[in-house]
Formats: C-alpha cells, structure tokens, sequence
C-alpha cells in the first residue's frame, strides 16, 4: 500500500489546495482501514468536502492521484451523490429540509426569512460569503420538523425567531 | 454439453456462451446497441430482451448466458414490443436531427428505429437541450444524441485505460463528459468516437464532410505510423482519403487504433505535396522534368563513380518505405552502383539490438506476436514508453497489468504510470549500472539454464559493482535493487520491452549485453519497439551494409555467390559504411554523393549542426520525399515521392508479420522503384520490373524468410517469418562479446548535472506527423518535461519558456512539469525539429554504430523578457 508523506514523491503542498498535514494522517489512516484503495473514494471525498466546504476540480484530482483512481472516476462518483458539492460554499453550509414533514410544519417560512433576511435563495451565497443555503430532501428527523443542519449542527422544532438566533451565532 | 433451442433451432456448445453468442452461431440476429465486441457484456441499454421460457421476466441476450435445455425466443410479440418501448424512451430525448448529423447512415440507432421503434416518442415535453462542445481540436461531443450506453466511458476504462471518460452526474441529467468537462486530456486513440453507436461522439477531421452512402471505395490496407501495421480501411471519395477506421475482425489490431492511425491519415491531403522533381541551377532549386532530374542523377553519379569510385557513393532508405521500393534501393546500389554502403533508419538502434540479441541468445528471440505479451507473467520495458511509441502494443503491457502481471519500468512509465509497478528513472549511465546489479542479484536466484555456454562464461565472469554503489549512482535504495530483481526472478516467461532509447547512449552495447543476460536467465522473449512501419523490412531486404537481402552476412562467400546468381548481378564482398558512418563519412568529405529515400537527416539525427554540415559537404545529395524537408533544402535534385497509400507494396511489421499495402489514391508521382529502375536502366542493369507483384516473387526468390510468397497472399495478413521450422539465418558466432567491467563505466560515466533524454511522443512519430494538421493541432509544439523539483528551482510553469543550453548551442522550448521525473533528467520531445537533436553532440557508439540520442550536463533557465527581446530568434529555434 502507498504511504502519503509530504516528503518522498510529490510535494502535495504545491498547488492552491495545500493540503495540511492532519488531511494527510487521516487519509493515510484511511488507506490502511481498506484493502481496496477504491474502497476509501467517497470517505476520502468527504474529508475533502470537510476540510474546504465543497470538492474543486483540483481536489478531485488530488483524491484521485492519493488513492491511485483515475481522476474522472472520482468526478463520476462525486457527481452521483447530492450531497457532494461542486462549487464554493460560504463560511457555514445551512441545509434546510423542504421534505413533507418539515413542509406541513412550515418550513417555508423559514425559507421566506433566508431571502429577506439575508438575501439567501436555494442553492446560492450570500455576498458576504457568510452562509450557504442548500435545500435538502428529509434529514431523518421529522419528530422535529422543521429541521435543519447548520454546517454539522442538527437544529429542530424551528421557528421565524428561534432561526434567526440560531445563526447569528455563525459568523 | 449444453444444448439449447433458439427460435426454433436446436443447438450445441461446449461451453456457456451468452445467447447472444448463441444467437450468432446459430445465424439468428439479436439487436443490440450498448453491446460491442471488443467490449465485456453490460446489458445496459435492454435492447438485447428475449424471450426464454419459464423464466418470467425478458432476459438480456447480450449478459445472460445459456444453460442446457433452455428455450429462447428471440422476435416474439412481447420481445417486440419491448424493443419498441426501449427505443421509444431512447427517443424521448435523442433528437432527430438525422439530416446533418455526421453518424447518419452508419447510426445503429437509426438502422434500429427504422426496423422496430416509432420515428418519434409520444413525449410531450421537451428534449434535453445541450450545446454540442467544440472546445477539443478533434473530437466533438454532443450530449443531446448520447443514448448513456457507455460504450465510450468502457471503450475507455477497460480496453484502452486511459480513464478520460466517464458519466457525470445521475439519471437522466447524467452526460459523458472528459474530466475537465471541455477539450479531452487523453490519449487521442479516438476508440471512443469508433464505438459511438450513435452521432454523440464524433472525429472533428471529416465533420460535416463524411457521408457514408458517398464514398467510392473502401481499401484495407495498413498503417504507416509505427512497426506494429495496424490494418485500417481507408475510405475515399474524389481521389482523397476521407476517413481511416479499424474494423473489428481485421488485423492484430482487432479494431483499435491509436492517434495517429485514426487521425494522421490527413498528412495525405496535406497542401505543400512535392508534385515535381526538382534540380539545383545556379544555386536555386528548379522544377524540371522527370527525364532531366533523372539523367542528371545517372551524369552525376557515374560521374563521381568513375572519379572516386563506387565506395563514394551512398545511399540512405527510410523506415517508411516498402519492402519493394527498399529491395531496389538496395539492388541498384549492389548491382549498378558496386558498392554496399546501404543502410536505413533501423541501422542507428532496430537493427543493432536485434542482430545482438539473435546472434547471442537465440535466433527469433525477438520475433514474438504481440498478442503474447498479455500472456506473459511478468513485463520489464527499458528504453522507451510503449504506450507511445508502439500505442497498440503498449494496450496489450496494460491489459496483462490489469491481469495482476507485475509491470516494471525502467525510464519514464508515461501511458503505463498507472499500470506499472515500480518505474526507475534515471540518467543513461546509471541506467546501464542499474542493469548490471540486476543482471548481479538475479544470477543469484536463478539457475544458468546450461543453454548457451558462450553467454554463460560472460555472465560468470563478469565483476559487478558492489550494490551500494550501484544503488548511490542509480539514486535508488538498495532495497529497490533487490526487491525489483526478486520481483523479476519469480517471472517464469516474462516479455522484455526494449525501446531504442537503451541502444543510442554512449553504454548502449553493454545495455544489450545485459538485457541479454536478463532475457536468458529469465527465459525471457523481446519485443524491441519500432518506430517506424518498415523497420524489420528494409533490414530484411538487405538494405544494411553487411547483409543481403534475407538477414544472410555478406562476407560469406556462398550467400553472396548464391544472391549474384539470382540476381545476375556482382556484389562487392567488402561490407559498406552504416547510417551513422555513412554521416562521418560525408562530414570528413569522403562521400561525394548520397541518395536519401524518404529520410529526413537533419531531424532524424542528433547533433543536426554536425548533419547539416556533413549535407554540405556532400558534391551531390538526391533527396526523394514526399515533403519538402529540411534534409531536402541541401539536396541538388529532389524527386516527390508516393506516399503509402498511393502504392503497392508490403511492410514487415516488428513481430515479423509481412503485411500488404493497398493503393487507395492516385499520387502525383512516380512510383519509387520506377525511379530507381529508370536510373538503373542508364548504368546498364535492367531490371524490367512492371509491378510491386514482380519485384516481391523475386524477393520471395532470393529471400529464405520470403519465401514462396507471393504479393497477393500476404493478404490475409497471416504470414509471419520465420516460419516451417527451417533455419532462415546464418547462425553466428559469437566472439570478442564480453561483459564490459562496471566499476569503469561509473568511473567514466561523468555523468553529473541535468541529463536530457529523448521522448518518443504519442501523438507524433518522427518527422511524418510534422504535415499532419489533426496531429498537430494536439500537440503543436515539441516540449520538455522538468520533474517538480527542478521546476520549482527554476519556478517555471507549465507552458514557460525555457532555455536548454550545452556547448552546442540552446533551444528554447515550452516546458511541461512531471511529478514523475527526478531533479537530474529532463524529457525533450524530438518531433518538429525543435527538440534535443539541435544540441546533441554527435557520439557514435563504436560497437553498435548508433548515434548517442542523449545529452548530458545540460544548462536549463527559465526564459523571462528575453523571449519577447528575441523572440525571432526563439521561434526559429523551436520551429527548427
């Protein structure tokens, strides 16, 4: 099995995703929790998203070229899942589910406050690149509707107000 | 024994094969659409649904295979219907715009809408709408037309495994794209577009421009690229080939291509032709008549012949020729001129290695089928990537690593990065201690077979250096030594690859004599890598200065009595100058006149200042191309040529395969052996030749390894030499070869500093694809590749300029970064003039007379304003 180091072979700092060296302890671990490298693409995908908030072209290749994948293999597989994301994201991801349970309980205020409020549509940034707003089909968690995920921050029972304060908290 | 019923018929097999195969055997036609051939079953696209009984469900023909008793049918209501739906639903979105789409007529979709499906779907809303992208130079995507049966991304994947395709995104908003979503960053094999089933892929070459239902005629013939003789179709319409495609069941190459058989066929339309001969007047060079240019060249030449006799003249052929017009060459020099000073491209690093290797292991140690090398258990390729240089086989190194056959490389990987298992990169003199420390542990793992007691003494006797020098030079760990000799002593048949870039180094005689050693002590078989289509046939045609036609020395009294008799001509016994003598030679004056078929020199030869000034010097230089090339701009007569698919004739592929070259087009010229006969004709010897038929019985007469062949029954493309068991060569002794002493040559080696080697480039071949504008539109320009490191020192990036100085002179070439490649070795690319040849020193290894094609102490500095100050100056330096 390939080790990751940041001395022998290519330095990975070079390019723009300098990637740190705790990245790399965790892929490496990664690598040796399977014997297939291909087994570690997608949680090796989601570190990738963990550590820069969405998967650039550049990380893609990168993730390729550690576990030894062809690069469009990693984009094939990265496309296929929703919750992969492929363009920048703001500081904070907020995912709101819009599924039937968080509906009837009036999710769609909530989405009416993301847009006065903050200027914040489904799937766009706000110009300070403070939030994120991604629309989400059902977070599992309908005995709290409406529900949402602030970065990795499970929030129910939501109201106008209570949303509000929850994010002033993000900065 | 399994034995089905298939509509109706009974039938039965060995073993199981798919009810498609089923189907086929028993004549009975299925249709399918993501089904192919070369490709492993999918069953994606359903299209393939029969009937099989008491199996409730429609079965997939193409990916289920049959048991014993089962009952399949194949055009039953409810199979028909099905079909019709799959169709219907492929054309909710495929749209129907048939009418200038490049597929049209050869579209399997449309051949099958018209059989089953409803010309439109019942869909109301609208279709998927993409723009088609023309970001690539060649290859036009459109994903409007994709039917997802991703032929293309497994064509990709699994047969050529580039991986530059795949499927981005899910269900029906999902589309095949490369990775950087626009132009393709690949191989260019172009497998993709061959397998579309549909018009979603297509070649930008011939775009608006192919219509299947137009073209005249269609002629297999085979490639002209490289040694492996791919068979292709040409296809023509008004004199002018418009595509070139591989079929499946044609060939060794079963259907795939590679960049430049499928898109270099353009450098036969290409503008700047040689339509006329041409002669040197007062300085200029003139159009003139075939009758003036050819008296000229017999004036001139019995001229020279009767002032400074027979041994002045010379006469250089290309690997690109065919076995005719080589055979001629050759014999004209023989019989008309009186001399032997004949020798061909493959003289510099073909020739040498293969004559080592068959005179010291065995012969035929280097005549093996491509397809044997997935075969094998082990692969060690040294010398050149083969994935580039031979691309088809290079296909068949990936296919066997992805059978779990360990890979080892020494010298850049390239196209087998992904697939080899460990690649060694270093500096020619290190490469050579590198092999004498394997050749070292192996023997101690290995048993001597008891085989060749010649070879046996030298491997004995002869003194490595200690591991740890071995390892210091080479700049690999001993550990990397010895696991790699570890992994080779488990091979039990192993191919061993050897490309020419092994031979042309100042060590390249010990180089052969320890792949020699390797190859026998692991039983191995050699493939060496051909650049050029002819290689193995000009030397078969005797077009070197030692040996006659049929690989037989000419010094031996009876071969050479034996040829007279045949030919009725009289051979000098002495042996001739080789390429690399014949260029010294001109250099120092002593050849007054040199006749170049089909070579250019001046890009084929490192050190070009040194060839130029040798083309100089000559009294009278024939140079007969196709191109006006650079070679050309020194000759005093220069006759147009035929390219290979305006003639007869045969090429003998690097695995021996004597394949047959049909005419496809009229050229604008004269056919070579005509010329060659014609000037025969005015120093007396006739050789009445009227066809490329006449002059292959007489090779197949004089040849042992051609023997009763016949033109038209080479055809079929199965006849390899040698062949019937019989000895075809002389059997040679082996004398004065001993293993060179290894601690000198790291002593002497003085290898220090940045080392530049050549790179044979997977979208150029030589000087041909320099008029391909398909070729070049990939890749315009030559370029070095600097491993990060040394980028990083020199803070160069992609696409900078960058200056490569030695006491010769500097070029200035565009840079590429490789994380592969460590500080001391740089890559240059030698296509187009502008590469590593302007600044080689002229080195001719005096054992196997081949010009060294590597450079070492090199300067590299990155080229700031100053490329803009002399840009002029730049630009004529990397455009040659």
């Amino acid at each position: 099995m390939r080790e990751i180091s940041i001395t022998g072979g290519e330095p990975l700092t070079r390019k723009k995703t300098a990637l740190s060296n705790k990245i790399l302890r965790e892929l490496n671990d990664l690598k040796r929790k399977y014997d297939n490298e291909r087994f570690s693409l997608l949680p090796a995908l989601y570190l990738f998203q963990r550590e820069y908030g969405w998967l650039s072209a550049e990380a893609l290749e990168k993730v390729g070229e550690i576990l030894g994948v062809p690069k469009t293999t990693v984009k094939s597989v990265s496309t296929f899942y929703a919750m992969f994301r492929h363009k920048p994201m703001g500081r904070h991801l907020i995912q709101l589910c819009t599924n039937v349970s968080c509906m009837i309980m009036g999710c769609e205020r909530l989405t009416d406050i993301l847009k006065t409020r903050y200027g914040l549509g489904p799937n766009a940034t706000t110009h300070d690149g403070r939030f994120s707003f991604l629309v989400m089909e059902c977070i599992g968690v309908c005995d709290i509707a409406p529900a949402m995920v602030v970065d990795t921050d499970l929030y129910g029972n939501l109201t106008e107000d209570s949303l509000i304060g929850i994010l002033e908290r993000y900065e | 024994m399994i034995t089905i019923t298939i509509d109706g018929k009974k039938i039965s097999f060995e073993r199981p094969v798919t009810i498609l195969d089923a189907a086929r055997a028993a004549g009975i036609h299925i249709p399918t659409l993501c089904h192919h051939d070369i490709l492993k079953p999918y069953g994606g696209c359903r299209l393939c649904l029969v009937e099989v009984e008491k199996v409730p469900k429609l079965q997939t023909a193409c990916s289920q295979y049959v048991s014993d008793g089962m009952v399949v049918r194949t055009e039953t209501e409810k199979v028909v219907d099905a079909r019709r739906a799959v169709l219907e639903f492929l054309l909710i979105n495929h749209p129907l715009d048939c009418p200038h789409c490049d597929k049209a007529g050869e579209c399997e979709l449309q051949d099958l809408a018209a059989k089953y499906g409803p010309a439109m779907g019942r869909f109301a809303e609208g279709k998927r709408r993409y723009p088609e992208n023309l970001e690539d130079p060649l290859i036009v995507r459109n994903r409007e037309r994709c039917i997802l049966c991703l032929r293309c991304v497994r064509m990709c994947d699994d047969v050529q495994g580039a991986s530059a395709l795949s499927v981005t995104g899910r269900g029906s908003k999902s589309y095949i794209e490369p990775f950087s979503g626009g132009a393709y960053d690949c191989e260019y094999c172009g497998n993709c577009l061959a397998v579309c089933p549909v018009g979603a892929i297509t070649s930008r070459t011939h775009r608006h421009g192919f219509r299947p239902w137009l073209m005249e005629k269609e002629v297999e013939t085979v490639c002209s690229y490289c040694g492996v003789g791919c068979s292709l179709v040409l296809q023509v319409r008004n004199n002018s080939v418009v595509r070139s495609v591989p079929r499946s069941g044609l060939g060794l190459n079963r259907g795939l291509l590679c960049s430049k058989g499928r898109f270099g066929y353009d450098c036969l339309n290409y503008g700047d032709r040689l339509d006329a001969p041409l002669m040197r007047r007062n300085g200029v060079l003139e159009r003139v008549t075939w009758t003036e240019a050819i008296n000229c060249i017999a004036d001139r030449m019995k001229e020279i012949k009767r002032e400074n006799g027979s041994d002045a003249i010379a006469g250089i052929v290309s690997g690109r020729c065919t076995n005719e017009d080589a055979y001629v060459f050759q014999k004209f020099f023989r019989g008309a001129i009186g001399t032997n000073n004949i020798d061909s491209v493959a003289g510099m690093a073909y020739g040498p290695a293969q004559r080592f290797f068959e005179k010291i292991l065995v012969q035929g140690v280097t005549a093996n089928p491509i397809q044997g090398i997935s075969d094998s258990d082990g692969i060690f390729v040294i010398g050149g990537d083969p994935t580039a240089i031979n691309p088809v086989l290079g296909l068949q190194v990936r296919s066997a690593s992805k059978k779990g056959v360990p890979v080892i490389v020494v010298g850049h990987p390239g196209g087998l990065k992904r697939y080899s298992k460990r690649a060694f990169i270093m500096n020619s003199a290190a490469e050579t201690v590198f092999l004498a420390a394997l050749v070292d542990e192996i023997k101690r793992r290995r048993p001597l077979p008891g085989e060749r007691p010649v070879l046996e003494e030298i491997i004995n006797g002869f003194r490595p250096a200690p591991l740890e020098d071995a390892s210091k030079m080479s700049g690999f760990g001993p550990n990397d030594l010895v696991d790699t000799a570890h992994a080779l002593s488990n091979m039990s048949r192993p191919s061993i690859i050897i490309g020419r870039d092994i031979v042309q180094t100042d060590t390249g005689h010990m180089n052969l004599l320890f792949l020699a050693a390797l190859t026998y002590l692991l039983n191995g078989r050699i493939y060496l890598l051909s650049e050029l289509p002819n290689e193995q046939g000009v030397l078969d045609m005797g077009c070197q200065p030692d040996m006659l036609p049929s690989g037989r020395p000419l010094t031996v009294e009876t071969f050479r009595k034996r040829c007279e008799e045949t030919l009725g001509i009289i051979i000098p016994p002495a042996p001739g100058l080789s390429y690399a003598e014949m260029t010294e030679a001109a250099h120092e004056g002593r050849i007054k006149a040199l006749y170049v078929m089909g070579e250019d020199m001046v890009l084929g030869l490192p050190d070009s200042n040194y060839v130029r000034g040798a083309l100089r010097n000559i009294e009278f230089l024939v140079v007969q191309d196709r191109f006006f090339t650079e070679t050309a701009k020194y000759a005093d007569v220069v006759l147009p040529a035929l390219s290979w698919a305006e003639k007869e004739g045969s090429y003998t592929n690097l695995e021996r395969r004597i394949q047959l070259t049909r005419k496809a087009v009229e050229g604008e010229s004269i056919e070579e052996w005509k010329v060659i006969s014609e000037i025969s004709k005015t120093f007396g010897l006739h050789m009445g030749y009227r066809s490329a038929a006449d002059i292959f019985s007489e090779i197949a007469r004089v040849s042992q390894i051609y023997r009763e062949l016949t033109l038209e029954g080479i055809a079929d493309g199965k006849s390899v030499w040698p062949y019937r068991g019989g000895p075809l060569r002389y059997d040679m002794h082996t004398e004065g070869t001993k293993l060179p002493d290894i601690v000198s040559v790291m002593e002497e080696s003085g290898m220090s500093g940045v080392h530049v080697r050549r790179e044979a480039h997977l979208f150029h071949s030589q000087n041909a694809s320099r008029y391909s504008p398909a070729l070049l539109s990939i890749t315009p320009e030559p370029h070095l590749k600097i491993g990060d490191i040394l980028a990083d020192r020199l803070s160069v990036k992609d696409g900078d300029r960058v200056k490569v100085s030695t006491d010769a002179g500097s070029i200035v070439l565009s840079a590429r970064r490789d994380p592969c490649l460590p500080d001391n070795v740089v890559l240059a690319s030698t296509f187009d003039g502008g590469g590593i040849f302007e600044i080689t020193k002229w080195r001719v290894n005096p054992i196997t007379k081949a010009p060294a094609s590597d450079v070492n102490g090199v300067v590299i500095d990155k080229e700031e304003a100053i490329t803009v100050l002399h840009k002029d100056r730049a630009d004529s330096l990397v455009g040659g």
